[in-house]
């Protein structure tokens, strides 16, 4: 295991080689530069050129992406241009909402997601069924935007139960009760997402239970209950798993919208707002790290599943 | 027995957040911005995010009272020498900087020394300045080599203008912004903190020494009543709207027109005109193309226009917007009507004959607009009918505000392009006088009345100018204006000393909850 684990580390050094080749190409061949942005509206092109300069922008892409890269090797993504910090300050400020809203989100999921979802495989065919279902389409439908506002509309406006928006950071003032800005935003991504695992659970669970060793379970006189837990849940898991890990990764990296509405200082805020300022350093860092991210995601979801079907081996 | 665990644990943190809640935010104002201000070195940016935030912090000589008219701030007085060419300026004694030091004549002349090279706006001044020398500890002398009428105007506008910093700061602080930890000014608050986006804060400042007098404008007192202002950056004006309901936030910035009506009628709510109207700008490319040095061709195009739908489409509510083709607005002193009889004819069958006559002959003409501002856009998609309605070939090219702003530096790249402009107190700032501003305009015609309107330090004269060269701008056409926009604010009622308008930029000193 230990060793499998090693190699499929070693695997991700070309793949985030080409990846942070890709993204750098990109992100340069995009128009527009950092320098005029900074500089505003009155900024003569000898003033801009200048900056440029200043900021290495001038050399040729190839050497400015040998730069980067070596000095990434030794631990440096370099210094935000518009926020004049190093850019994994930037990140890990932002890794902090990103990662903390992410994990609330996976609690409504698994708190509601999986046992309704268990309920309507269980049930299939019956009301119950039909209203999950029914419900899981809602708001697998509904855009998330519109349901971030209604909830402010509602939680925040009407009842005022929980702030509107913004998150102060776990080591500001407050400390662990401003995780309460977020649950409206936290709400707002499990819905959709928890619909698709409710979703995906029922799918795998009534594949599982069409299956021979479910009909011995069930012929042995086992309660209907262990059955539909040890022997359909358990082995329904496994594609699960696999979602849910994917899930955690998406939500980290890929809440900009949610991040928006409610104004949190998130990662995805983070990269769009980096590309429409021309934030060259603080994109390649993100995308970098998210890329790294969600390789580490694969390989625990791997290793999830050697734990979960002792038939997967991992050699 | 699980289920009566969970339930004990929401109702003990619905409680909880209840009681966080309402112990929230005393003393500290939270403004909602529409993003973060690139940076808060007033010498370097225009952005009006950015003075919002930062006139709190640094302070100019001059300021602007309620009538737009320059008032002493950090200065006490001028003496101008009979010729206009050497004005020697005195400070008021006693201010301190935030870091302790005694504000003197050799921060002056280092501020004004700096943003005279590098600074945004101060090319425009400097241009015609020979030296800037101390006189004495709490007098600065400036000496110009032609008189130049807008220098008092200048100095007072703050945003691209010449706040005074320690000369310690910036000596050799060169055309790069001043990084964050060297906000040193002498204003009502002082920097805290800058939490990416999180917030920007400030902090009273408790050696302030407030200028005397009656609070006027931007003039007289201050008195920093909060402990603490925080800009908030919140994209979404969905959410700037609900928070400012939810009491998160006091104030809330740049609301949509569409949203007017229903907040204006809000108890709940304080609606806050801002009282410098901003313009949109389309500028023609005098350097390349179908338009270029074609003032006939350009004509045509004016003339086809008509502003007023436009108007209605992008803006909304009658209430915040006026379709004035004066640069500047109505009960200013540089209004005039010279020339505004071209503004917004609408004649589509004049300015069909008119495009025939000026030899066009159906060339695309490139016309860029950005969607980061959705008035811009909304703008160009009716103008983009009326022109085709007028036999004009209009290619639209629709990009990000950072593309547009690359390409616009390129003469071969476009033929007309859209921005917007912020209220400014004197002609001379607005950018078509500024001959490097893309576009181009460098007449003949132009400069000489640009140079008779720069060397006139008569107001009575400078008016007069002015009217001509806004004559000018209507018949040579290197932009044109699409009509004043009343942008608003929001605010809790419970602040008080806001009054109903803003001069430019919000400000909350003399301001409390």
């Amino acid at each position: 295991m230990l060793i499998y684990a090693l190699n499929r580390v070693l695997t991700l050094v070309p793949t985030l080689l080409a990846a942070s080749f890709l993204v750098f190409i990109f992100i340069h061949l995009i128009p527009g530069d950092p320098a005029s942005i900074l500089l505003g509206d009155t900024a003569t092109p000898e003033e801009v050129a200048e900056l440029s300069r200043e900021l290495g922008l001038d050399e040729p892409l190839w050497t400015q992406y040998v730069l980067w890269l070596g000095n990434v090797l030794q631990g440096d993504l370099g210094t935000s241009v518009f926020f004049r910090e190093p850019v994994l300050s930037v990140i890990a400020d932002g890794a902090e909402t990103s990662i903390l809203l992410a994990t609330m989100t996976m609690f409504w999921i698994v708190t509601f997601g999986v046992p309704i979802g268990i309920v309507s495989a269980t049930r299939h065919g019956s009301w119950i069924d039909q209203a999950t279902s029914g419900g899981a389409m809602l708001f697998a439908s509904v855009p998330t935007f519109w349901l971030g506002l209604y909830l402010i509309l509602i939680f925040s406006v009407g009842l005022g139960w929980f702030p509107s928006s913004g998150f102060p950071s776990l080591a500001d003032e407050g400390g662990a009760s401003n995780l309460r800005y977020l649950v409206l935003p936290s709400l707002t991504l499990a819905a959709p997402n928890a619909a698709l695992i409710i979703r995906l659970i029922r799918a795998s669970m009534l594949d599982v239970s069409r299956e021979d060793h479910v009909r011995t379970a069930r012929a042995k006189g086992l309660h209907p209950a262990r059955v539909a837990i040890k022997h359909i849940f358990r082995n329904a898991l496994i594609a699960v798993s696999a979602a849910f890990g994917f899930t955690f990764a998406a939500l980290v990296s890929e809440a900009v919208v949610t991040e928006t509405v409610f104004s949190l200082p998130g990662i995805g805020r983070l990269v769009v707002q980096s590309v429409l300022r021309r934030d060259y350093p603080v994109i390649q860092g993100v995308i970098l790290i998210i890329v790294v991210f969600y390789m580490a995601i694969n390989l625990l979801v791997d290793l999830a599943y050697a734990s979960l079907d002792p038939r997967v081996s991992l050699k | 027995m699980n289920f009566k665990i969970w339930l004990r644990s929401a109702i003990a943190l619905g409680a909880f957040t209840t009681l966080v809640g309402a112990a929230f935010a005393a003393g500290t104002l939270r403004y909602a911005t529409v993003g973060e201000p690139p940076t808060l070195d007033q010498h370097v940016v225009t952005s009006d995010l950015s003075t919002t935030i930062a006139h709190h912090m640094f302070e100019g000589l001059y300021t602007f009272d309620a009538s737009n008219s320059p008032v002493g701030l950090l200065a006490t007085g001028e003496a101008v020498s009979d010729d206009g060419r050497t004005i020697t300026i005195t400070l008021r004694e006693g201010v301190k900087f935030h870091n302790g030091q005694d504000m003197t004549s050799a921060d002056v002349v280092a501020s004004l020394n700096r943003w005279g090279e590098f600074g945004s706006r101060g090319g425009l001044l400097f241009a015609n300045v020979e030296s800037v020398t101390a006189a004495g500890d709490h007098a600065v002398t400036i000496r110009l080599a032609q008189p130049f009428g807008p220098w008092k105007n200048l100095l007072a506008f703050i945003n691209g203008g010449p706040a005074i910093y320690p000369a310690s700061v910036v000596e050799g602080a060169g055309k790069e912004p001043i990084a964050p930890d060297s906000y040193i000014g002498t204003g009502p608050y002082r920097f805290g903190e800058w939490e990416p986006n999180r917030h920007v804060e400030l902090v009273r400042f408790e050696g302030y020494v407030s200028p005397d007098g009656e609070a006027d404008g931007y003039g007289g007192a201050r008195v920093a009543e909060f402990d603490t202002l925080q800009f908030i950056p919140v994209p979404d004006v969905g959410t700037r709207v609900a928070g400012l309901k939810a009491g998160d936030y006091d104030y809330a910035e740049s609301i949509p027109g569409d949203l007017y009506a229903d907040l204006d009628s809000d108890p709940s709510v304080v609606t806050i005109l801002n009282g410098g109207p901003i313009f949109g700008l389309v500028f023609m490319n005098s350097k390349d193309g179908p338009l270029q040095e074609n003032f006939g061709l350009r004509r045509a195009i004016q003339t086809a226009l008509d502003k007023v739908p436009a108007l209605h489409v992008a803006i909304g509510p009658e209430g915040l917007w006026r379709a004035n083709g004066s640069f500047l607005p109505e009960g200013n002193v540089w209004f005039t009507d010279a020339g505004t009889e071209h503004y917004s004819m609408g004649d589509v069958n004049a300015a069909r004959a008119m495009a025939e006559e000026a030899g066009y002959g159906g060339e695309p003409i490139k016309f860029m607009v950005s969607t980061n501002y959705p008035f811009h856009y909304d703008t160009a998609i009716v103008y983009t009918r009326q022109l085709a309605q007028a036999g004009f070939n209009i290619d639209l090219q629709v990009y990000d505000w950072a593309t547009l702003i690359e390409k616009r530096a390129q003469p071969d790249q476009w033929d007309m392009f859209f921005t917007h402009h912020g209220f400014v107190p004197d002609p001379i700032l607005i950018s078509v006088m500024n001959d490097n501003y893309p576009g181009w305009w460098t007449t003949e015609e132009k400069n000489a009345l640009k140079a008779r309107f720069t060397e006139s330090s008569d107001a009575a004269e400078r008016q007069a100018i002015w009217t001509e060269i806004q004559a000018l701008i209507y018949q040579q056409v290197p932009t044109m204006k699409t009509g004043d926009v009343y942008t608003y604010n929001i605010a809790s009622p419970d602040l008080d000393g806001l009054g109903e308008a803003t001069l430019i930029w919000p400000h909350f000193w003399n301001v409390s909850k």
